[in-house]
């Protein structure tokens, strides 16, 4: 036990002292971190009160001022505020979508790559296909059908987006199984069960985590996009304060304020998915990390 | 690959056809453009269902009658005069001595001819049937046209059906599949459609031969654009004169344009909420998942109560509309207006509608929403509106907003307009929806939207209700009415129907929006709204304005140097009109190739 310990203990700090060298990679993870953060404090002082209409006092449309320091949207309400409850619904959709995308195509992936036959030809066929439908045209036409609600919106984007996952699990099972101790266990009477699991699954965990930081930062892109196509969960996010703007003519009147807060939110965060899971990707790819 | 050059040599026709008529000379024709956000569905009358075919359908043919321009009451258009049997079932009227377009007399056997056609044709149905459902016979002889009803109708002179020329039409075969596109169109009203390019443009000549006179502009065209951005653009940059039914953000874009005459009247629109307050089918059986607690009408006059529509009308609507105090029929129409007073009147109080709400047994639970008296359900309302419409995205988080004070939890479910009108209209599955009608002078239609005969059929063939009510004493006024002829009399009845709908609340009107509308006055010397003193250019019902209206002649600000300027301008434009419509009309083949 204790001996496992200290292993793993040592490869966390080898991991974090590599980490530590990706100036970018730190950058991203302390932003990260503060808007997690921010978005888990929230509730601690203000509440889902700021995003209702009817209680937006405020001046519509006003430029940025002592009361509203990001300045107001088209019914009065605090952009400011707003910015920061609607961060909970883009985070929340991101991870939860992620996480989705990441368990199917884990799944599938390590199928395809495990089940050579037909099992894996069938499973593979279909994340091509998947992988060829254009994602955002079907998360559309998914959340139209399944209606707007937070769940909907998290498996539209889940499952539209899990093939990419799918097919790089799938090379790295293929490249784990390669290897001669796999054979050696399947003497030994390793299941398909054993050898997935205990030697599969930990081998390709490293690369999941970073493809899994990107696709974040992907979904809450999608999310953006799908809020301000008109699909939303009907809860502030930085998606329908985008679509907000845009439908009453926030670049017409000037209130560049309402625009570029929630959009430079997007970028910001997004960002900081990107530089972390770039970073990781670079420490715990075998095959980057060699090249390096 | 062919529809898209076809698209192309359109675009670039339009384009050639329309540059040099701004250069020209003074003494060229005076043109008169409109822009629509909607396209036209068919050429053919009878099959015309859409606002922007029955607007050019009225410009092009006469009617028995047509709203008066100053009072909305039914005076003589084809019809010159016209008299009713003592028990209100036979009416008698003599059309006027004139001629069609081509030449050929308008006789009483043309009216006829469209009504019999109407009544024995199911093709010929689509667009007004309702109009002649209640008519038993037809007959014409000379210049009298007799129509005998089954049953008294007091709207006798409030037909919508346009007289088509039988010489013409009689030679259609299947008026179902026929789409009208044969030019110059035989016509006997102010104008003659002359050319139709699909989803551009439809060119309206003056009927020189016009009995009231002929038009004082030379043209009028229509043109469409795809989505409103893009048609105030179209204003903005002088490539339209006219564009009506904007939205209040669009209406204020045209703020501040000194060219631009922003036009903000009274309209003829009621917005209101639609309550599934139990919904049946016309067999009385009930149909969809509405809430139980919407039956209650106490929850109704507490919903109610909630609204503060005076804040709807500045917030959602940009202050451009006027709160409802009473129901479905817009003040415009004075004579059948009615709105709440005193004791009877609902304003915006959720103390008040709390306690109704406690008092009936609707208790709060721990997470501040309420339940059921019996404890079987959450106060959980659904809200249906369209997707696209900010303006009701706006609302449904006003109206999220009050209800929540009220210990009721909204939520918002966006559907497409054909989605919407199934569920809110035929399978009932909807607790509140948003709804409207732009009602027309006589408002038995919008009325008969009420009705208990309008809900679908058991086999969930629609009707055409607007709120699945049914109710005996609304029914009865409703009879009343169709035969009271007596317009003061029938107006009083009525107003007891729309009384009925404010207290029992099957539907809540929130406000009546403003026309709004814009026009170029460097292009549009004068026009003339329906009503006259404070009314609708465009979508009004009847042909006043677009027959009144006059064009700047253009003989003063136009100096010879700048034609050379606005023709290469023209050339430039056509180019790059050219290459946008190649670049649009591929993208929209390849959106029909998916679709196929």
């Amino acid at each position: 036990m204790s001996v496992t310990w200290t292993r793993r203990k040592r490869s966390l700090l080898r991991f974090w002292a590599d980490y530590r060298g990706h100036k970018a990679g730190v950058v991203g993870l302390a932003v990260l971190l503060v808007a997690v953060l921010l978005a888990l404090i929230a509730p601690l002082f203000i509440d889902a009160g700021v995003t209702n209409v009817v209680r937006g006092t405020g001046e519509k449309l006003a430029p940025p001022s002592w009361d509203a320091p990001l300045g107001t949207d088209e019914s009065g309400r605090s952009v400011l505020l707003m910015v920061w409850w609607g961060s909970r619904t883009s985070l929340l959709i991101g991870f939860l979508a992620a996480l989705l995308s990441m368990v199917i195509g884990t799944v599938l992936g390590i199928v395809a790559g495990h089940f050579r036959g037909w099992i894996g030809a069938v499973v593979l066929r279909v994340t091509d296909w998947f992988l060829v439908l254009p994602s955002l045209v079907t998360a559309l036409v998914l959340a139209a059908i399944l209606g707007g609600s937070t769940t909907t919106i998290i498996v539209a984007i889940g499952v539209t987006s899990w093939p990419s996952t799918a097919r790089l699990i799938r090379a790295q099972t293929l490249a784990v199984e390669a290897r001669p101790y796999i054979e050696r266990s399947t003497a030994l009477g390793g299941g398909h069960w054993h050898i997935t699991t205990r030697h599969v699954l930990p081998n390709v965990a490293p690369l999941l985590l970073a493809s899994t930081t990107l696709e974040v930062a992907s979904a809450i892109v999608t999310e953006s996009t799908l809020a301000f196509l008109g699909i939303s969960a009907n809860k502030t996010s930085w998606g329908t304060m985008l679509r907000g703007s845009y439908d009453w003519g926030a670049a017409t009147s000037g209130a560049w304020w309402y625009i570029l807060v929630p959009g430079l939110c997007i970028v910001t965060v997004v960002m900081a998915f990107t530089l972390c899971g770039r970073a990781l990707e670079t420490v715990l790819n075998p095959r980057l990390r060699s090249a390096r | 690959m062919r529809k898209l050059f076809a698209g192309l040599a359109a675009v670039v026709l339009l384009a050639v056809g329309t540059a040099p008529a701004q250069a020209a000379e003074p003494g060229k024709p005076k043109v008169v453009r409109v822009g629509a956000t909607q396209a036209m569905d068919s050429m053919n009358p009878f099959l015309a269902v859409r606002l922007v075919s029955s607007s050019i359908h009225r410009w092009m043919y006469g009617f028995l009658t047509v709203p008066d321009a100053k009072t909305l009451q039914p005076s003589p258009d084809l019809a010159e005069s016209w008299t009713t049997s003592p028990d209100g079932l036979t009416w008698t009227f003599k059309i006027r001595q004139t001629n069609w377009s081509d030449g050929q007399p308008l006789t009483a056997e043309d009216a006829a001819w469209t009504f019999n056609k109407m009544m024995t044709d199911d093709g010929a149905k689509t667009a007004n049937g309702p109009a002649v459902e209640n008519f038993a016979s037809v007959s014409a002889s000379g210049q009298d046209l007799t129509i005998k009803l089954k049953s008294p109708q007091a709207s006798m002179l409030d037909n919508p059906v346009p007289i088509m020329p039988k010489h013409v039409w009689e030679k259609v075969g299947d008026i179902a599949k026929y789409d009208a596109e044969t030019y110059p169109a035989v016509t006997s009203g102010p104008y003659i459609a002359v050319e139709h390019k699909k989803d551009q443009y439809v060119k309206l000549k003056a009927n020189p031969g016009y009995w009231r006179g002929a038009p004082k502009i030379d043209e009028l065209q229509m043109i469409f654009y795809d989505n409103p951005a893009a048609a105030v653009v179209g204003l903005k940059k002088g490539d339209i004169d006219l564009l009506g039914r904007l939205a209040p953000p669009d209406f204020e874009a045209l703020k501040g344009d000194g060219n631009i005459v922003q036009w903000n009247q009274q309209g003829r629109r009621a917005t209101y909420l639609q309550i599934n307050h139990g919904a049946t089918t016309s067999d009385n059986k009930p149909i969809g998942d509405g809430h139980p607690a919407l039956k209650d009408p106490k929850v109704r006059q507490a919903l109610h109560l909630a609204i503060d529509k005076q804040k709807l009308v500045d917030e959602v609507q940009n202050g451009l509309a006027k709160p409802a105090d009473g129901s479905i029929v817009p003040p415009m129409y004075k004579d059948f207006f009615w709105q709440a007073e005193g004791e009877e009147k609902i304003s915006f109080d959720v103390a008040k509608a709390n306690q109704i709400l406690d008092a009936a047994g609707y208790k709060k639970g721990a997470d501040g929403i309420r339940t059921m008296p019996d404890g079987s359900r959450k106060l959980q309302f659904r809200f249906s509106i369209h997707t696209d419409t900010p303006i009701e995205d706006k609302l449904a988080e006003y109206l999220t907003g009050w209800f929540k004070d009220l210990g009721i939890a909204l939520t918002t479910k966006r559907l497409d307009s054909s989605k919407f009108t199934e569920e809110t209209g035929t399978t009932a599955l909807f607790d509140i929806a948003i709804s409207g009608w732009s009602v027309n002078p006589d408002p038995e239609e919008v009325l008969a939207t009420h009705l208990c005969s309008r809900r679908p059929t058991a086999s969930g063939e629609g009707g055409g209700t607007e709120s699945f009510y049914c109710d005996p004493q609304y029914e009865q006024l409703y009879q009343q009415q169709l035969k009271e002829l007596d317009r003061t009399k029938r107006a009083g009845i009525i107003k007891q129907m729309l009384e009925r709908l404010y207290t029992d609340a099957p539907v809540i009107a929130l406000y009546y929006p403003n026309d709004l509308e814009g026009y170029r006055k460097d292009r549009i010397a004068s026009i003339t709204p329906i009503p006259e003193d404070n009314g609708i250019l465009y979508g009004g019902s009847g042909y006043w304005p677009f027959y009144t209206v006059e064009a700047v002649t253009t003989d003063t600000a136009e100096t010879g140097g700048s034609n050379t300027g606005v023709i290469v301008g023209a050339g430039i434009g056509v180019i790059v009109l050219a290459g946008v419509a190649f670049f649009l009309v591929r993208r929209r083949g390849g959106v029909a190739d998916d679709r196929e």
